[in-house]
């Protein structure tokens, strides 16, 4: 471990609106993520768990606190391409082809790489090397058939696999996803976040998942932080120490289903804690 | 796998059982050639025509034969091909000319909102404003020339594809862009990857409105220039001054005739530049 976090997420706060009618999304919000790590962000609507990985994206600027990605700013992270993101929709541009779309955001920003490399320098990292071969890629997720065709030709599930490609095609240093599988039926959850897992063990990304599906917390994660609203904080991180590749038989297993209940009972609680 | 692949499947009740096709193909008979398609409009054309002439017949003053339009399309195919030619021209160039100050605005517009602020309010007086009225004025203006037709022209295009462009690109999805923002894209490559094909749709909706609207425009340039030389609005002038009801009949099909072309070439350029979009699927 050098020393500097993937992530860091110092007393945060986030207010939408002002005056009476002002709502705090987040208030008082810290985490600290190791990289390589796998972290899970779980909670009921409305507990900041999304605007808290827009502020770690860059997309939003937080009320008052401090974040850093590998030591600086997320704007710098951005400017830098340390940052990978697959939103909730697979966002693709449908009037090109699969193999365009993910090696697109490889294409603009040109001055990245020398800036990333400069980052990493400081932190002590390597740097990637050059992008990695999309349509190896694209097959290794088993969309090689599928290179040439539009997105609008594909099954919702692979459009979202595609939007992950797109994003390890980056090489990020921290990978941020916002409910990417909420949409999908089960099956198909249940591949991709296989594949996902798969294509994670071998990069040495940071992930930052949200979602609202507790097995799906426990099954991808190395730590799973629970999350409240009213104002938007978190309640607590839960290491899920379970061995890895979590698969077949473990899902059934009790000390799955024990980590399954220990986060439901933080999530009831910090609902009690609301509504009392 | 996907749900795209019966798309181009046509209905085929009407087929006989040896010319079933595998699904997914194209028809080897076209869709029109089968008279349930093309039955009923050549009905209401033969209708439209005996009414005609039965008018034709009852009010001699207000409506030529058919015969004695189309004898004069016929004797003097050049006349109405070359004046057709200048209006079209006219048109077209009017047409390029309001395009391109439309376009660049509404590229402006949509990122610049200082520049919203101060243009909007300006289209929008300009858009309501009638220009068969101010026709006669920028005829005074610029003279019996091509320039006032051009400019009218332009002007009754501009509005329309000003709008329909500047929302077409402000139409990313919002996750696309910040998908793009993510990586740090710059303004110029977030409109030239995104923003500009996102707007092409909107784009072809303002060109199906515009290129008749073109036409309209050269004529009621050509009609509030007295003076001007050729020109279909300007025959139509001329030959009703004259009481030539069967010139006046045929330039006004030459006319139309013009406009069904334009729109089918924004059809065509349409059908092949947005085969990704949905309003090109069956």
């Amino acid at each position: 471990m050098t020393g500097t976090p993937a992530v860091e997420v110092r007393s945060v706060r986030m207010v939408y609106g002002s005056g009476p009618s002002a709502t705090f999304a987040l208030d008082d919000v810290g985490l600290t993520v190791e990289p390589g790590r796998f972290v899970a962000l779980i909670g009921p609507s409305g507990c900041g768990k999304s605007t808290l990985l827009r502020l770690v994206a860059g997309l939003e600027q937080p009320e008052r606190g401090d974040i850093r990605v590998h030591g600086v700013t997320p704007a710098e992270a951005c400017a830098a391409k340390l940052i990978g993101l697959v939103p909730q929709s697979p966002a693709l541009l449908p009037w090109m082809s699969v193999l365009r779309n993910v090696t697109l955001p490889q294409k603009v920003n040109r001055r990245a790489a020398a800036r990333r490399a400069r980052i990493a320098g400081l932190t002590g990292r390597q740097p990637p090397a050059a992008g990695p071969d999309m349509r190896e890629l694209l097959r290794r997720a088993g969309l090689g058939d599928v290179a040439r065709k539009l997105p609008g030709q594909l099954s919702g599930g692979m459009r979202q696999r595609v939007a992950i490609v797109r994003a390890f095609g980056l090489r990020p240093d921290v990978l941020v996803m916002d409910e990417p599988f909420s949409a999908l039926d089960e099956f198909t959850r249940e591949s991709l976040q296989d594949q996902l897992l798969d294509l994670w063990e071998e990069s040495e990304t940071t992930v930052l998942f949200v979602t609202h599906s507790v097995t799906e917390a426990v099954r991808l994660a190395d730590t799973v932080v629970v999350m409240a609203s009213g104002p938007g904080r978190i309640v607590e991180g839960i290491e899920v120490d379970l061995p890895r590749p979590r698969r077949g038989q473990l899902l059934g297993e009790r000390r799955f289903h024990a980590y399954e209940d220990l986060i439901r009972d933080r999530l009831r609680r910090a609902w009690h804690h609301d509504a009392a | 796998m996907t749900a795209t692949e019966g798309r181009a499947v046509p209905a085929t009740g009407e087929e006989p059982p040896a010319r079933r096709r595998r699904p997914g193909r194209r028809p080897s008979v076209p869709a029109w050639l089968r008279p349930a398609v093309w039955l009923p409009l050549v009905v209401m054309l033969a209708g439209l025509a005996a009414l005609w002439q039965y008018g034709a017949r009852r009010l001699p003053y207000l409506l030529p034969p058919l015969r004695d339009v189309g004898r004069s399309l016929l004797d003097n195919p050049g006349y109405y091909v070359h004046n057709a030619l200048v209006t079209l021209g006219e048109a077209v160039a009017g047409l390029a000319m309001g395009f391109a100050a439309a376009f660049v605005l509404a590229v402006l517009t949509s990122e610049f909102p200082l520049v919203r602020r101060a243009v909007m309010p300006v289209a929008t007086v300009l858009n309501v404003t009638p220009l068969v009225a101010v026709a006669p004025a920028l005829v005074v203006a610029f003279g019996f020339g091509p320039l006032p037709k051009l400019v009218i022209t332009g002007l009754i295009c501009f509005f329309p594809i000003l709008i329909n462009t500047a929302t077409g690109l402000r139409s990313v999805p919002r996750e696309v862009l910040q998908v793009y923002r993510t990586v740090d894209a710059s303004r110029v490559e977030l409109l030239w990857h995104l923003r500009v094909p996102s707007a092409l749709p909107f784009v072809f909706a303002a060109l199906r409105i515009v290129f008749p609207l073109s036409v309209i425009g050269a004529v009621v340039a050509e009609m509030s220039a007295s003076g001007s030389a050729s020109g279909l609005g300007t025959a139509i002038s001329v030959a009703s001054s004259m009481n030539q009801l069967p010139v006046v009949y045929a330039s006004i099909l030459v006319l139309a005739l013009m406009g069904v072309l334009l729109l089918s070439a924004v059809t065509v350029a349409e059908r092949r530049a947005l085969h990704w979009h949905d309003s090109t699927r069956d």
